[in-house]
């Protein structure tokens, strides 16, 4: 068990240094310069005073420096747990702005990952008995699946905000809410929250049931549940021995599309402006944000592995072959 | 297994709640506020200033918080650039009472949000700041000799001759912070990260911080006690809250305004032409251009860049343009096609009709075709060959996603082309335009770098600037186009330093520098942009309108608010 959890920490390890580097990498090779753009901002009347600022702030974000010192600083800054400073929002600290954004984003992923899972696999189980269903269901599943995540949000945002106007357009809540702490805000929070949610739900909820549906006929199909059958056990007990199984394929896929679905929570942030890390990133790299760039990525990498590392652990926990496996490798 | 599986499923619908509740309890975050939300009745929506996060309050950076200047922070004088002239302010007057001094009066009367009345040593204060080097009027500090106090006036002494039009605009941009929160400015850095948590000012709102989201909004609310008001210079403004929000996207503006979520949006939104004229919204003027203008948008040529260096070469290209069209369709008909000077018409009285007539440009593909044969340009397919027989195949840059500009570069390319001259389309994000236009990596650019000001020096500046920096970053804001003339440049200089009673000088000095221009087209200048602005009236009344008493700036952007849009803010009326 040991050396299983050791390997598996070291490959994550491996992952965040590449991950890291690639993130710390591809804001610096994007053409432009951010101090550039923050000084056209700033109309001083003389250049020499505009050149003063300039090189004033390329000091203050070490842009002045080689590249391979940069990446050096970087990694000093990350083992002090210091994200940097925010370019455009200057002095902002990068790590304010994603305590900022960061619930925003959880509220969206959170119960969209986990109620897409769960209905998703429950209907795909039903579906895979029932005919009506399956026609119904099957369907509209592989529809929802291979919407891009955009797409749909762009589609419900203008049918259900801008042309009914059951929901609203954007924002996390009201532009005249009060922020406070009662039941009031909290409605006006979760007015503004279905709308994203329900795209990311959506999306992810077709998949699932495909999955599902599809593994539950396989696991149906297979010899111990027509030696189960021929046993003459209730076909209720069947169906519960194949969701058993079928569900791991599903867990080991939760981690796969963990990506997916964070990418395309970042996607629909930015359509319903919905202020969360996707919104951050957004802006971040529309302002070539650096700092921020970094900061947000990192977070969502540590974020994707923690989530990868906590699926080891539960899926030796649901498959206990994987269980027995590593402890008889031990013996 | 049943038991299980049905703990299973309660465990996960817990925990599934518990996440969302906590979740959203988080959000809800700061409490404190005793009502549950502001009344619109009495809170004005303004948007189309702030583009992501609002980056705070440091009056000193260039992005601070919409409102922060104007509606919090005020100036020595104000600039009404409709009826050009002066206002005075916080400074009851503020003359040159010598060649080299300068005497600003202090208004009686006039208290910050804390309570404490505005003095000299503030205005002393604040004029200090200037000394460092991250100031963006550093270069008018190195030439002071002192600034002194007495009573209630402030006397500033220059070492050498002035920079006459530079002070005076800054007198209008150099916001007055109060000295008990500037007092941690004590450094060029302290400067850029002054931001306080709440701005004190004179004006006549102060920040609401349970309000203030960087993410989405900044809320001002009235403090009921301005000193405008009291001495009548100013009716009291109306909405108790000002809140202004984040852009977000020009679709959700428009729908903001159209669903009367937004009093106010100054974003550049098409079709606003159309809106008008079926009531649904409202802009300055009834017809078109709809919108006062704001700056000059011009056609850059990288002048280092052959032909681009030849000035027959550019005025070929200009009279192959049609700055009409690209008015009336790419920015849909909300704005004025510029003259060939690229005056404002704000600074009309300087355009000389002679000199206009005689070198202005006009659209003549035919004329632009003989000219550049004249000048031994060679066609070959249809295209015009640079003079060593080599192709042209001129890049054009707009910043990505600026759809008028998109739509104005894709007309450009055709009507060149028209006239024999092969243009291509760069496609690159607004900092890689900023990027390629600061290190000269281009060769056609659109630009509107330079705002409205009470001066058409602000405008010869940006263009003319010697030198041109050729180390580190190249040019940052000013001469993008790499043109080289000592005289313009000389005649640049000689205005900032001409004394502002001196009108014919400053006339004469004008007339020269449109006529270089003109001549030698170091930027073609195409439309006037606009002072976008659309507002409605389902919750606020009485906006500014020509032909009316309330002739305002109708915008909240940064400088625009010390123009006339507090008057903007102090007329409106409630409809309710």
């Amino acid at each position: 068990m040991l050396r299983y959890f050791a390997r598996k920490l070291f490959v994550y390890g491996l992952t965040f240094i590449v991950a890291v580097t690639v993130d710390w990498a591809i804001p610096h090779l994007m053409p432009g310069n951010p101090v550039l753009a923050l000084m056209s901002r700033i109309q001083a009347q003389d250049p020499q005073v505009s050149q003063t600022m300039y090189h004033h702030y390329m000091r203050a974000f070490n842009l002045d420096l080689p590249l391979w010192k940069q990446y050096g600083y970087f990694w000093v800054s990350l083992a002090h747990g210091d994200l940097g400073t925010s370019i455009v929002q200057f002095p902002t600290p990068v790590s304010s702005i994603i305590l900022h954004a960061a619930p925003y984003t959880l509220a969206l992923l959170l119960p969209a990952i986990l109620l897409s899972w769960y209905a998703g696999n429950k209907v795909g189980a039903l579906a895979a008995r029932r005919k009506v269903l399956d026609n119904s269901a099957l369907p509209l599943s592989y529809a929802l699946t291979a919407t891009p995540y955009m797409w749909l949000a762009i589609l419900l945002s203008w049918t259900l905000a801008v042309t009914w106007r059951v929901f609203p357009v954007g924002f996390a809540y009201d532009p005249t809410a009060i922020r406070t702490l009662s039941w009031t805000f909290v409605g006006n929070l979760a007015y503004h929250w279905f709308l994203p949610f329900l795209s990311l739900f959506l999306v992810a909820f077709g998949g699932w049931a495909i999955g599902m549906r599809n593994m539950i006929i396989y696991e149906l199909e297979s010899d111990y549940a027509h030696y189960l059958g021929a046993l003459g056990a209730p076909q209720r007990l069947v169906r519960k021995y194949a969701f058993r199984n079928a569900v791991l394929p599903q867990v080991t896929g939760l981690a796969l599309a963990l990506g997916a679905i964070l990418s395309g929570a970042l996607v629909t942030e930015i359509v319903f402006s919905y202020p969360g890390l996707g919104f951050q990133i957004y802006n971040a790299i529309t302002n070539q944000d650096y700092f921020v760039i970094q900061g947000i990525f990192l977070f969502i990498i540590i974020g994707v592995l923690v989530a990868n590392f906590i699926i080891d652990i539960v899926y030796l926990i649901v498959d206990p072959r994987t269980r027995i496996g590593m402890e008889g490798g031990r013996s | 297994m049943r038991i299980r599986l049905r703990a299973s499923a309660a465990a996960s619908a817990l925990a599934v709640g518990s996440l969302v509740a906590i979740l959203v309890l988080s959000l809800a975050g700061s409490a404190g506020a005793s009502s549950k939300s502001y009344p619109r009745s009495q809170t004005l929506i303004t948007s189309g200033t702030q583009w992501g996060n609002i980056a705070g309050f440091n009056p000193f950076a260039g992005s601070y918080a919409a409102g922060m200047i104007g509606l919090n922070l005020e100036t020595l004088l104000r600039y009404d650039p409709i009826k050009d002239k002066y206002i005075n302010w916080l400074a009851k007057s503020a003359k040159w009472t010598g060649n080299k001094q300068f005497t600003i009066v202090v208004r009686p009367g006039v208290k910050w949000s804390n309570g404490k009345p505005f003095t000299t040593a503030d205005v002393r204060f604040n004029l200090k700041l200037l000394r460092f080097g991250t100031s963006a009027w550093h270069n008018l500090y190195l030439n002071f000799k002192s600034i002194a106090t007495k009573g209630n006036t402030v006397v500033i002494r220059f070492k050498g001759t002035p920079n006459y039009v530079q002070w005076q605009n800054a007198l209008w941009n150099i916001p007055m912070i109060s000295p008990l929160q500037g007092k941690v400015i004590t450094s060029a850095q302290a400067l850029t990260t002054y931001n306080p948590t709440n701005p004190i000012g004179t004006g006549p709102y102060k920040l609401d911080p349970t309000g203030f989201d960087p993410t989405t909004r900044v809320v001002w609310v009235n403090t009921g006690k301005w000193w405008a008001a009291k001495q009548g210079l100013e009716p009291m403004p109306k909405p108790k809250y000002i809140i202004d929000l984040v852009n977000t996207s020009n679709t959700n503006s428009l729908n903001a305004v159209l669903q009367g979520v937004e009093d106010l949006n100054n974003n550049f939104l098409p079709g606003v032409d159309k809106l008008v004229q079926q009531h649904k919204v409202l802009t300055y003027y009834k017809k078109a251009p709809y919108m006062l203008s704001a700056n000059t948008a011009w056609l850059e040529p990288n002048t280092a860049h052959k032909p681009l260096n030849d000035p027959v070469f550019r005025r070929a290209l200009a009279m192959a343009l049609q700055p009409g069209l690209y008015a009336k369709q790419a920015e849909g008909n909300l704005v004025l096609p510029a003259k060939s000077t690229g005056l404002l018409p704000t600074w009309a009285k300087y355009n000389n009709k002679a000199a206009i007539t005689k070198y202005g440009f006009k659209h003549n593909e035919a004329a632009a075709k003989k000219l550049l044969q004249k000048h031994g340009y060679t066609m070959s397919g249809g295209h015009f060959l640079n003079k060593n027989g080599s192709a042209i195949n001129l890049s054009i840059m707009v910043p990505q996603g600026w759809s008028d500009w998109e739509t104005a570069r894709d007309m450009i390319i055709a009507h060149a082309a028209a006239a024999g001259i092969k243009l291509h389309a760069v496609v690159g994000s607004q900092n890689a335009w900023i990027s390629a236009r600061g290190t000269g990596n281009f060769d056609l650019a659109l630009d509107n770098h330079w705002q409205i000001s009470d001066n058409p020096w602000t405008y010869w500046n940006g263009i003319f600037h010697l030198p041109i920096l050729t180390t580190g970053t190249g040019q940052v804001n000013f001469n993008f186009e790499r043109y080289t003339n000592q005289k313009a440049w000389s005649l640049v200089k000689k205005l900032d330093k001409t004394p502002l009673t001196q009108t014919g000088t400053i006339k004469r000095i004008n007339t020269q520098l449109q006529t270089i221009l003109m001549k030698q087209l170091p930027v073609i200048p195409l439309w006037y942009n606009g002072q976008w602005a659309q507002f409605t009236s389902q919750h606020w009344t009485n906006w500014p309108a020509a032909k009316t008493s309330r002739q305002y700036t109708p915008v909240m952007w940064g400088g625009y608010l010390q123009m006339t849009g507090i008057d903007m803010i102090a007329h409106l009326k409630p409809v309710k």
